[in-house]
C-alpha cells in the first residue's frame, strides 16, 4: 500500500488536471416579472465616506450579462428570508438578462461556503455576490479573488475586510437601528413599563449582536420602567424559539413582552403561548424580518409590530454592479431603508412580505 | 499500476486469507471492486465532469478540490483506522472546530504554541475516549457522542458563546495554511504524507495487523494474545490528534479561529471512509479507498456547482446515494465471497 498509494495520488492528480474540450451549460431560466413590491430602497449611501471605483479598485471592465456572475447563498433555504433572498437574485438576473448566473448554497456550512466560491472562480465568474454565512474567515477567497481582481459584493451580512481592496462594497440592512425600532415598537406596546424576555438569534454572527445591542440600548434610553429578565438563543428557528418560550412561560410567568430577533422564533413563540392558553396579545411579541406569516400574524393579533428587514438584493445588488462598470463610485457601505409592520398597515401590507 | 500488485499490497491480512495468487477469477473482481470501488467511480465521474463540463478539469479547479479536501482527508486517515479497529469516532467535527479556536488563539505566542495547544487537548480526549472504550468495554458510539458533545461546549465556552472570532496573528503559522508548494497547498503535502504514513502503519506493522484483527473479531484477537486495550487507546488518539492537526491547519488557511464549522463533519467523514470501501462493521478496508471516497465527496460538490440548474440539495441527495450503492454493493460482494 506504501507504494501504491503514492502512485494512486500521483495518478488522481493527473486525472484531476486533465483539460477536456465540453461544452457550456446555459442556464434556461425563462424571465418572470419581478413586481416592484416590497423593492429595496437605499436609505444612506455613504455620502461623507470614501467611495470606489472601477481605477481606484483596479478591475476590468466585464459584460454583466454575458459574463459568468456567482452568487454564494450561505444557509438552507429552510426560512423565507433565504428563499426571498436567492430568488430575487434569481428573478432580477433574469429580468436584466443575466446568462451566466451560477448560484450555490453552502447548505449553513462555511467550509462548503469557502469551496463554492473558490469554484465560482474557477467556473471564470467576474462578479462574486456573497450573502456569507460567517464575517471571519474569508482569507482564501480573498485572496484568489484579489489576484483575478474579481469585485465582491457582499449583501445581508458583512466580511471583515477591507472595502475597494478586498472587497467592493456592502449592501445591507443596519442591524442596530432594526433593534433599536423593534425596542420602540415595545416600549409603545407596553406602555413603558413590564418584564421582556429577549430571544437572541444564532451567535457569532453581526446580526445578533446588533439586533441585541439596539434594542437594549433604546430600552434603556426611552424606557427605564422596563426590564430585560430573560435572554436566551433560539437560533433563528423555529422550534428552538418555541422551546425557549415554553421555558420562559415556566419560569417567569409575568413577563409581559417578547422580543424575538426574528420572525421564525415569533412564530416559534406564538406557538409555545398557545400552547398555554394564552389568548392573542396577552404577551405582546415585536420581531425582526417581515415574513409574510408573521405579518399574518399582526393581522390575527399574535404579534404587536414587526420591524422589516428586506431580502430582495437583486435589483440593488446589480444596479451597484452597473454603475461601478459605468465608472461610478460605489461607497464601501450600502444601507438599505427598511419599512415596518403594524396592526395599523399589516392588512393592506400582506402583499410586501415575503 | 497493475492489479495484481494493488490487490496483493491491499490486501488485509485480517479477513481476507483467501486472496492472493489463489484466487478465482471471480473472487478476484469482487476483491477489486470492494477495494477500489471508489477509486474507479472517482475515475468516472472524473473523466466524466471533464468532458461534459469546460470549467471543471482547470489546475485551479483540481487545485481547489484537492486543498479543500485536504482537511476532510487528514480527519478521514484516523476514522479509517477506528473503524477497522471495530469503533467510530463521532467527535472529530467538534475536535476540529475546538482545535481551530485554540490554535487561532495560541497563534499569539508564536507557532509552537499555535499547533501544541489544539494537538494536546484533541489527543487528550481522544486517549480519554480510547480508554473509556478500551477499559470498560462501553460502545463507541455513546463514548464518543460525549466527546461531540462536550468539546462542543468547549469550543463556545472559550470562544464567548461562538461570538468570539479570534484571527491567527502568526504569520508562520497562516504560512502553514497558505503557503504553496509545486502548485498545492502545504495542507496538501501533509495530507499526502500522512496518508503514506498511515498506509505504512496500517499494511506495514504489527500495529495495523493488530487493528485489522481486533476488528476483524475482538475475542479472536484476545485469543491470539493482541494488546487489545493498548490497540484500542491508539486508534482514539490518533484519531483525536489528527483531527486536531486537520482543524488547526484550518484555521492558518481561513487565519481564524471559525466556531460555525465542524457540525456534521463526523457524518462527512464516515461517509468517505465508508465510500471508500472500509467496512463499517470493522476488519476490513484501507487508506486508498478512503482518499478516494473524500475526493469523490469534493468531486460531486464540484460538479453539482458546475450544473448550476440543480440546487446544492442534490449534493447530499447524490452523495448520499453513492454511500447507500457502496453500502449494498458490499453487502453482495461480502455475501459472495463467503459463499465462494
Amino acid at each position: 500500500m506504501s507504494r501504491t498509494s503514492g502512485l494512486a495520488a500521483v495518478a488522481l492528480a493527473a486525472l484531476l488536471t486533465t483539460a477536456a474540450c465540453a461544452k457550456s451549460e446555459d442556464s434556461g431560466d425563462t424571465p418572470t416579472p419581478a413586481g416592484s413590491a416590497g423593492q429595496q430602497v437605499v436609505q444612506s449611501a455613504g455620502a461623507t465616506g470614501p467611495t470606489c471605483t472601477l481605477q481606484s479598485f483596479g478591475g476590468q471592465k466585464f459584460d454583466l450579462k454575458k459574463d459568468v456572475i456567482g452568487f454564494s447563498q450561505s444557509e438552507k433555504e429552510a426560512n423565507p428570508f433565504r428563499i426571498a433572498e436567492t430568488k430575487s437574485i434569481k428573478d432580477e438576473a433574469a429580468k436584466l438578462g443575466i446568462a451566466n448566473l451560477r448560484v450555490t448554497n453552502a447548505q449553513s456550512q462555511f467550509s462548503k461556503q469557502i469551496s463554492d466560491v473558490q469554484q465560482l472562480i474557477a467556473q471564470g465568474a467576474k462578479l462574486l455576490v456573497i450573502a456569507p454565512l460567517n464575517s471571519d474567515g474569508w482569507e482564501p477567497v480573498l485572496k484568489q479573488a484579489a489576484e483575478k481582481k474579481i469585485p465582491i459584493i457582499t449583501i445581508d451580512r458583512k466580511i471583515n475586510a477591507q472595502p475597494c481592496t478586498d472587497y467592493l462594497t456592502f449592501i445591507g440592512s443596519d442591524f442596530y437601528e432594526q433593534g433599536k425600532r423593534a425596542a420602540d415598537q415595545m416600549v409603545q406596546a407596553l406602555g413603558g413599563q413590564g418584564e421582556v424576555a429577549i430571544l437572541l438569534g444564532a451567535p457569532g454572527n453581526n446580526v445578533t449582536t446588533d439586533r441585541t445591542k439596539g434594542f437594549k440600548d433604546r430600552i434603556q434610553e426611552k424606557a427605564p420602567g422596563i426590564t430585560i429578565s430573560f435572554e436566551q438563543t433560539g437560533e433563528f428557528t423555529r422550534e428552538k424559539g418555541q422551546q425557549v418560550t415554553e421555558q420562559l412561560i415556566q419560569s417567569r410567568p409575568g413577563t409581559k413582552g417578547i422580543y424575538a430577533e426574528n420572525d421564525e422564533m415569533a412564530l416559534g413563540a406564538v406557538t409555545a403561548l398557545k400552547g398555554a392558553g394564552k389568548s392573542p396579545g396577552q404577551v405582546k411579541i415585536v420581531s425582526v424580518d417581515g415574513t409574510r406569516a408573521a405579518a399574518q400574524g399582526i393581522v390575527d393579533g399574535w404579534l404587536s409590530a414587526v420591524v422589516e428587514s428586506n431580502p430582495r438584493f437583486g435589483p440593488l445588488a446589480f444596479s451597484t454592479t452597473q454603475k461601478f462598470l459605468d465608472g461610478e463610485g460605489i461607497p464601501a457601505t450600502v444601507i438599505i431603508s427598511d419599512q415596518e409592520y403594524t396592526a395599523a398597515n399589516a392588512k393592506e401590507s400582506l402583499g410586501n412580505a415575503y | 499500476m497493475t492489479t495484481t500488485t494493488t490487490t496483493a499490497a491491499d490486501a488485509d491480512p485480517g479477513t481476507d486469507a483467501r486472496c492472493g495468487p489463489g484466487m478465482s477469477r471471480r473472487e478476484r473482481i469482487g476483491h477489486l471492486l470492494q477495494h477500489h470501488g471508489a477509486l474507479m467511480v472517482l475515475a468516472v465521474t472524473v473523466v466524466v465532469g471533464a468532458l461534459v463540463f469546460d470549467s471543471f478539469a482547470t489546475p485551479q479547479n483540481a487545485a481547489n478540490i484537492v486543498v479543500s479536501s485536504s482537511f476532510l482527508a487528514i480527519v478521514a486517515i484516523g476514522m479509517t483506522f477506528v473503524i477497522i479497529s471495530g469503533g467510530v469516532d463521532l467527535s472529530v467535527g467538534s475536535s476540529f472546530v475546538l482545535a481551530g479556536v485554540l490554535a487561532a488563539y495560541g497563534s499569539r505566542y508564536g507557532l509552537l504554541v499555535a499547533l501544541l495547544l489544539p494537538l494536546s487537548v484533541c489527543g487528550a480526549i481522544g486517549l480519554v475516549q480510547g480508554l473509556i472504550v478500551a477499559r470498560t468495554g462501553m460502545a463507541p458510539f455513546i463514548v464518543t457522542l460525549a466527546g461531540l458533545l462536550g468539546m462542543r461546549g468547549l469550543m463556545l465556552a472559550v470562544s464567548d458563546e461562538g461570538a468570539n472570532t479570534y484571527l491567527v496573528q502568526n504569520d508562520a503559522f497562516s504560512a502553514l495554511g497558505q503557503a504553496s508548494f509545486l502548485g498545492l497547498t502545504v495542507p496538501v503535502w501533509i495530507t499526502l504524507g500522512l496518508a503514506l504514513l498511515g498506509g505504512v502503519l496500517l499494511q506495514r506493522t504489527g500495529f495495523g495487523q493488530n487493528v485489522y484483527a481486533i476488528g476483524g473479531s475482538e475475542e479472536a484477537a484476545v485469543l491470539m494474545g493482541v494488546p487489545v486495550t493498548r490497540v484500542k487507546v491508539l486508534v482514539y488518539l490518533i484519531s483525536g490528534l489528527l483531527a486536531g492537526l486537520a482543524g488547526a491547519l484550518n484555521a492558518a488557511r481561513l487565519s481564524s479561529g471559525v466556531t460555525i464549522l465542524g457540525a456534521g463533519m463526523e457524518l462527512d467523514v464516515i461517509a468517505a471512509v465508508v465510500i471508500g470501501g472500509t467496512l463499517l462493521t470493522g476488519g476490513s478496508g484501507g487508506l486508498i479507498g478512503t482518499m478516494a471516497g473524500v475526493l469523490l465527496l469534493g468531486v460531486i460538490q464540484s460538479l453539482i456547482n458546475q450544473i448550476g440548474v440543480l440546487t446544492s440539495s442534490f449534493q447530499q441527495v447524490v452523495s448520499g446515494a453513492f454511500l447507500a450503492l457502496v453500502v449494498v454493493a458490499q453487502r453482495i460482494l461480502h455475501r459472495a465471497q463467503r459463499l465462494s
